[in-house]
């Protein structure tokens, strides 16, 4: 049961443990994102001395086990860092969680592209209609989503070239593919 | 032209999913360890992700694998520990609930379909005792074997005759029997009395039969006595009359009423008297008219012995010979008693319409065959 539900999406867990109440299927969740939890809270649990990790890490814990049962959930990682930061960062910060319309629409494209990868006629128009999007770029995104997506570049051999840090060039790329996919969402709309 | 669809293609590459870093995946990346597809798949996801690219500028800037190591296999642990046990649990007694929500479902189909069973035995059983052949009655008669013999000989036995005989034929015809006669009606009204299932209205009749047979006999036997009563009294009331005639000529039909309101019986009797001296002919046709009376009368003992018994098909026989050959009285009666024997055998279209003739005849069996019309 263990492997089988190991096997599956977050969606599809997150699924069963909503409506099944399955909690073996949130422990998997749970279980998929525990390093890179554990990863994001280092840092805090440096700074501040007082903080017990054996406490910490259960809370987290239950919190999301909480919250999964009643707030949207698009992309899990979006979600787990969100309660994280509630949890760790400022308490003024502490609202609850709703996935951003960024996210929201990245997901979307994404959602299409697998289902066009079985469809010659769909994925033909995808292309078409993303080629035009890029076209609608600015040169240097265009150029650097270029790079990093279809000539395979690392992000090394960008600061390399660009003289830019990784972080630099990871934010570029981000607003880059964000506006890409804006313009492919509002491509209906602008002719 | 190829390799411009290709390079197309590679468009939809910034749009495909990864998964987020796995729990080695990220210090290989540290390390430089990673092929380079892998490292272009992970550092597609990481421009996405800000969950793994925080994680990997954390485990960088801090450095402690070690520690990383060991948290993650802790909160592993304490999910495996804290969760999956539970679940666990929950699922036996998901199990459990559901072995008993299908044994609560077997107990009461079990008990439904014993309910049903019961009731349709049950249905069956009243069905069947419905419609079972009534059982065959015996009479407690007196001298039940010398009736039956009578019945089904259908002969004149002069014996058992006398049971029978009317009280003229007595005078007329046939021996009297002194012994037997006052035992006959004390026998036959027993046979009436025994069965408690004959129709009210049949036993009424067969006792009002049963006491006109003994007046009549009684008749019979007073009879040569009221003869020669009658004859003195004759010669009186023939005077009388010439008296009358002469003296009253004028109102012959008051002085007929005026006769006529003493009893009836010495009225008839002065009748037949008179008949007789007149002309004798007639006479001999009313020894004639009891004969067949007396037949009618046998018939309709026979046929009522069969009813009793609870042989109806013979009974049935019998009423209907009596019905077609007799008329009044006895063709009244015999269709009633048919009325009864086919209610009884449960023909109830052909025992309405007896019960319908009978109360078109409109005979002194008007009122009985309508009760029992009312009552089918």
């Amino acid at each position: 049961m263990q492997q089988q539900l190991t096997n599956l999406s977050d969606k599809e867990l997150i699924s069963r443990a909503r409506k099944q109440n399955d909690r073996e299927a949130e422990g998997v969740l749970m279980e998929r994102y525990s390093h890179l939890l554990v990863a994001v809270t280092l840092p805090y649990l440096h700074k501040d001395s007082s903080l017990d990790p054996n406490i910490v890490f259960p809370t987290l814990t239950q919190r999301l086990s909480a919250s999964l049962k009643t707030q949207t959930i698009y992309k899990a990682s979006e979600w787990i860092l969100h309660i994280q930061k509630g949890y760790l960062g400022k308490p003024e910060k502490n609202t609850p969680f709703y996935p951003s319309r960024e996210v929201r629409d990245l997901l979307h494209i994404e959602n299409l592209v697998d289902k066009a990868s079985n469809n010659v006629i769909d994925r033909n128009e995808l292309v078409v209609r993303l080629a035009q999007s890029m076209d609608r770029l600015q040169p240097e995104e265009k150029t650097l989503i270029t790079h990093f997506y279809i000539d395979n570049k690392s992000f090394a051999e960008l600061s390399a070239i660009t003289g830019q840090t990784r972080d630099k060039i990871r934010a570029q790329l981000k607003s880059a593919k964000g506006k890409l996919a804006k313009l492919f969402m509002n491509q209906g709309y602008v002719k | 032209m190829l390799s411009n669809k290709q390079h197309n293609e590679k468009i939809l590459k910034i749009f495909s999913a990864i998964r987020c870093v796995n729990k080695d995946q990220l210090p290989r990346y540290m390390d430089g360890r990673l092929t380079e597809v892998e490292k272009h798949l992970l550092e597609q996801h990481l421009v996405d992700c800000d969950l793994c690219y925080g994680a990997l500028q954390a485990l960088e800037k801090e450095g402690e694998q070690e520690q990383y190591q060991d948290l993650t296999s802790k909160l592993q642990r304490y999910v495996k520990d804290s969760i999956q046990p539970i679940s666990h649990v929950q699922k036996v007694a998901q199990y459990t609930k559901k072995e008993k929500t299908k044994e609560h479902l077997l107990f009461y189909f079990w008990v439904f379909a014993f309910i049903g069973l019961g009731i349709g035995s049950v249905y069956v059983l009243r069905g069947h005792i419905r419609n079972q052949p009534p059982p065959v009655r015996y009479v407690a008669a007196v001298n039940p074997a010398s009736d039956s013999n009578a019945a089904e000989n259908n002969g004149p036995a002069p014996a058992t005759n006398a049971a029978v005989v009317a009280p003229v034929n007595n005078a007329h015809a046939s021996t009297p029997n002194p012994v037997n006669l006052p035992n006959d009606p004390v026998a036959s009204a027993a046979t009436a009395k025994t069965p408690a299932s004959v129709d009210s209205a049949a036993i009424k009749k067969a006792l009002a039969l049963k006491a006109a047979q003994k007046k009549a006999t009684a008749d019979s036997l007073a009879k040569v006595k009221r003869a020669q009563l009658l004859q003195k009294q004759q010669d009186s009331i023939r005077r009388e009359a010439e008296k009358a005639k002469e003296k009253e000529a004028e109102k012959p039909k008051e002085k007929d009423k005026s006769d006529e309101q003493p009893k009836q019986a010495p009225k008839q009797e002065t009748a037949a008297v008179k008949e007789k001296e007149n002309n004798p002919e007639p006479a001999k046709k009313e020894a004639a008219q009891p004969t067949a009376v007396d037949s009618d009368e046998y018939l309709y003992k026979a046929a009522m012995v069969f009813q009793q018994q609870g042989n109806y098909n013979e009974a049935i026989d019998r009423y209907r010979r009596l019905e077609s050959v007799s008329s009044g009285k006895y063709k009244e009666m015999a269709r009633y008693q048919l009325a009864v024997c086919y209610r009884n055998k449960g023909q109830t279209g052909k025992a309405r319409r007896m019960f319908k003739e009978v109360i078109r005849m409109d005979g002194s069996m008007k009122n009985a065959a309508q009760q029992a019309l009312d009552g089918l």
